[in-house]
């Protein structure tokens, strides 16, 4: 990827164009390659990348994502090496292993 | 666990970095006191003044920009002790106060608290809401200002108050599509705030270009209106959108429907009174401010002797306030403590109170416009659900009402209602108004209880394992 | 409550599950009740505690009542309407050290020796029943009579049973003195109110000192403040309910997934304030021990820590029976493990009241009494 580009691939452009971000990071979800940006939040990265269901709720199996983005609602969360924590609260750092925050 | 190397123990801790708490801090600090603050942030700010990550350039300036850098630059160059990316999770009287870091807990202990932690956002529940791509009004705000990024390429934007026009703008801005702006108010109801807007000229002014700019750019603006429910539709989501009468409730009338991959819907602010309400201090209710916020006297003494609340958290009443406010706070506990003589904490909080009157009105009608009103409680639909984090909907709300539940403290005992971990911040003011309904003690049937931590905390982060030798223990239970 | 003053045969004072046990036999029983708390039923202790239906941590000469108690949790569909998340699971207590091994030892043959089915195991059969214990545990004991129950479901099983026999049920009703009249008493709230009965029955836990102070009897009720701790959801982690010997941890997990610590964990507060705050150094140790009994707690989130009042009296053994000097007055309280015998000894009183011979003895009230009053 040329480092001089501002905006990311990912098939829905939600990343406003004319801000240039930090450097280029990958990290995994579910096992599946996420292009990213260094400070970008996690959540972030992953709705760019086309993620927006980051967990099932537990009561009822319903597909859920963030929400409030201020890391209050415990909607986004995902487990990230091993520690369960909100997406929106969470920065990109690369090679972070990422899973859904599904609980069992 | 490490108390605070650097200082000791301090005079004055403030928690939360937005306008309120660093203009606290920065006075006490000026005034020579050893002042510590923390913020779970990476950056001070708050959320109105959020910084994007450091690393982001490019962004185009704006006053709240400004603002922000300004605020940010001052902390740097005072002696105030920051600590961010401190999640505070405890507080004890006297006062104590514990926190989690990457390293591990922290605590700090403190002659004074003042708790600045802002406001957070109410959203009405609709059948729907839990899908994927909806998100709050404030939530989108944050994604568009500290993350320069938009919730979807075409949004739905709803809800009411001031934030649904910041938000409809950000996204066009930042190269993305409004379907639509769906507003509880009238148009009549925002020519009203005319005179409040009058003490913010700038805002005012700045407000009707937006408003002209939306016409211009086609977008539907939809007044008296609300979402009824949310579908997923593949990989959209199709909302049903439909009249309201003036209290909220759902009126006769043609419903649209619009099709979208996003929609950011928000109810206004209400104060965050986690720390107020674990150290039990007086509440009191005003619809008009948000709902409950802690009991203030005129320098933002809670009821607890040495806390102070101040900013949104103290009842919403806008960024200038907040800043106003704080500082006199700051000068009020550098005079309490001895750091600040009576004479100069006289002169330098006369200006700032009158300041603070004016910068109070134009927050206290935008305040108005995202007050809850009856009719959006009576409203809620029956399988809409209520509890995000226990999947509790109103149905089940209503059964255990009429099996007696009289408060939200009850119901949740009933119903698991608030329970969940978000710990019933995102449901509890809903809870509290429809529990209202059936005690007859609308608008509200008191508050959650207030206890920690204030947010989940990964045991972790809290506890490295120890040989069992090495445990301190109380006594063994009798045999 | 009106001025008028309504009539009942008794008012039982208090509506915990001991309190609210009682009302419910006694309404069923054909007594007009009313069943009076301050707040809303069932919201103290008995709505907050761990719900642990252990034999290995009750007290020895309670072994028999706890046994009925657990017995009737489990049975709440059939007599109290409603199933309270009642559960029998393997109980498991452990020992990490010799001194704990001792204990494990000497409380096993004392329960064991007042019908409780607990026997020592080899920490391989330990982790046989519960595979994510900690291995390193050198002695183990089991009771196949164990469980729990979901407290907070308490409260709205209770009243909606109570309403179905008949019984007045008085939340956010505060009492603030009694008055003993010939043959009732007059009971006087906050609100200026006042309720009339013939008979009394003082259920109100660490406020019982207080109540019986109404009364003129000075018994001292102690306050312990214990500390309870829940995680977030998990994935099922364990099936058995686990506790230390030295009666510093219990630990379960419910169907939801979520996993209660407990353990009696001081925090601050007492009867006035209520549960105040916790410390944060307890809350430390009581999750060290929870981790290092179970591993899998690593991963864990905490999502709540609250307290719970629970009352002691001056020789740590139940106060149930009938108040000497007074006409037709009774207490019932301050049970450790209370919870789990609640059901039962509330059923005791009620048996007691309606005239007949209780199945099991109650506890003499009076041995409290007369000393104190002898210091008067």
């Amino acid at each position: 990827m040329n480092e001089s580009q501002p905006a990311a691939p990912g098939r829905c452009g939600l990343r406003e164009a004319a801000v240039r971000r930090g450097a280029p990071v990958r990290f995994t979800f579910e096992n599946r390659v996420v292009e990213a940006y260094e400070g970008e939040s996690l959540a972030a990265a992953l709705l760019a990348a086309g993620w927006s269901a980051l967990r099932d709720s537990p009561n009822g199996q319903q597909a859920r994502g963030a929400f409030c983005w201020m890391g209050l609602c415990q909607e986004c969360i995902v487990v990230v090496d091993g520690i369960r924590q909100p997406a929106c609260r969470t920065a990109c750092r690369a090679g972070l292993v990422v899973r859904k925050g599904t609980i069992g | 666990m490490t108390v605070s190397p650097e200082s000791g123990a301090p005079d004055v801790l403030v928690i939360g970095a937005g306008p309120a708490g660093v203009e606290a801090a920065l006075a006490a600090s000026a005034a020579g006191l050893r002042v510590v603050l923390v913020d779970e942030a990476a950056a001070a700010g708050g959320q109105v003044y959020r910084a994007a990550p450091r690393a982001f350039t490019g962004m185009t300036a704006t006053p709240e920009g400004r603002l922000g850098d300004d605020l940010r630059r001052r902390l740097a160059e005072s002696a105030v002790e920051t600590h961010f990316g401190h999640l505070v999770w405890s507080v004890s009287l006297g006062f104590r106060v514990d926190a989690l870091a990457e390293g591990g807990p922290v605590s700090w202990s403190a002659r004074r608290l003042v708790v600045a932690s802002g406001a957070q956002e109410r959203v009405v529940p609709f059948p729907g809401w839990t899908l994927p791509g909806v998100i709050g009004l404030a939530g989108a705000t944050i994604l568009l200002k500290s993350q320069h990024m938009l919730p979807g390429r075409r949004t739905l934007v709803a809800g009411q108050g001031p934030l649904l026009l910041a938000v409809a703008i950000g996204i066009l801005k930042a190269g993305g599509e409004v379907a639509g702006v769906v507003d509880l108010a009238s148009r009549g109801e925002w020519l009203a705030t005319g005179a409040a807007l009058l003490s913010r000229p700038d805002l005012a002014a700045r407000g009707a270009g937006w408003v002209a700019q939306l016409h211009r750019r086609g977008v539907p603006m939809l007044y008296r209106q609300a979402i009824r429910r949310a579908t997923a539709r593949g990989d959209d989501i199709e909302v049903t959108v439909g009249p309201v009468e003036r209290t909220g409730g759902p009126a006769r009338g043609r419903e649209r429907n619009f099709t979208v991959d996003a929609v950011a819907a928000g109810n206004g602010l209400t104060a965050s009174t986690d720390v107020t309400r674990l150290l039990r201090a007086e509440h009191v209710f005003n619809e008009a401010r948000g709902g409950w916020m802690p009991q203030v006297d005129a320098e933002f003494r809670t009821s607890v002797d040495g806390l102070f609340a101040v900013g949104d958290g103290a009842g919403i009443a806008g960024a200038a306030a907040a800043a106003l406010h704080g500082r006199l706070v700051g000068l009020a506990i550098a005079r309490e403590l001895g750091a600040l003589a009576p004479a100069d904490h006289a002169t330098q909080s006369a200006s700032l109170r009158r300041s603070a009157r004016r910068a109070g009105q134009f927050g206290a009608a935008m305040a108005g416009l995202m007050a809850l009103r009856p009719g959006q409680v009576a409203g809620i639909a029956p399988e809409a659900v209520v509890c995000r984090c226990e999947d509790v909907t109103r149905r089940e709300i209503d059964a255990a009402c009429a099996e007696g539940v009289r408060s939200a403290n009850q119901l949740k005992a009933w119903t698991r209602c608030g329970m969940g971990p978000c710990q019933g911040r995102i449901c509890g003011d809903i809870a509290s108004a429809l529990v209202a309904r059936h005690a007859g003690t609308e608008p509200r049937a008191g508050m959650f209880t207030g206890r920690t931590p204030f947010r989940p905390l990964p045991v972790a982060q809290l506890i490295k394992p120890v040989d069992y030798a090495e445990l301190e223990l109380p006594p063994p239970a009798p045999l | 409550m009106s001025s008028s003053a309504p009539s009942f045969d008794v008012a039982v004072i208090g509506a915990g599950a001991m309190g609210a046990t009682a009302a419910l036999h006694l309404a069923r029983g054909g007594q007009r009740v009313a069943l009076i708390d301050r707040g809303e039923i069932c919201r103290q202790a008995s709505g907050v505690n761990a719900g642990t239906l252990t034999l290995h941590m009750t007290r020895a000469a309670l072994i028999p009542y706890a046994i009925r108690g657990r017995e009737l949790w489990m049975d709440a569909v059939n007599w109290l309407g409603m199933d309270v998340g009642a559960r029998a699971a393997p109980g498991l207590s452990l020992a990490f050290t010799e001194a704990e091994r001792e204990m494990l030892e000497k409380r096993a043959a004392a329960r064991t020796a007042m019908g409780a089915p607990i026997r020592l195991i080899t920490p391989t059969e330990a982790l046989a029943i519960e595979p994510g214990l900690n291995p390193s545990m050198i002695a183990a004991a089991f009771c196949e009579l164990d469980g729990h129950v979901t407290a907070y479901l308490t409260g709205r099983a209770y009243r909606k049973a109570l309403v179905a026999a008949g019984a007045g049920v008085f939340e956010n009703t505060p009492v603030t003195g009694i008055a003993p009249e010939a043959g009732r008493y007059v009971i006087r709230h906050q609100d200026g109110g006042r309720t009339v009965a013939r008979r009394l029955v003082l259920a109100g836990g660490v406020w019982l000192e207080t109540m019986l102070g109404w009364l003129g009897i000075a018994v001292p009720i102690k306050c312990l403040v214990n500390q309870l701790i829940v995680t977030e959801r998990m994935a099922p982690v364990m099936r058995s309910v686990v506790s230390i010997a030295n009666g510093l941890l219990s630990l379960k997990q419910f169907e939801n997934g979520t996993v209660l610590i407990g353990g009696g964990w001081q925090g601050l507060g007492d009867p006035v304030r209520g549960g105040v705050e916790a410390i944060p150094a307890n809350l430390m140790g009581n999750v060290q021990l929870a981790r290092h009994a179970l591993p899998a707690l690593g991963e864990s989130r905490i999502v709540r820590i609250w307290l719970g009042l629970e009352s002691e009296s001056p020789d740590a053994m139940p106060i149930i029976g009938q108040l000497p000097g007074l006409d037709e007055a009774y207490v019932i309280g301050c049970v450790h493990s209370g919870y789990t015998s609640a059901p039962y000894m509330g059923q005791l009183l009620a048996e007691r009241m309606l005239g007949n011979e209780p199945e099991m003895p109650l506890f003499d009230p009076a041995r409290l009494i007369g000393k104190l009053e002898d210091t008067h």
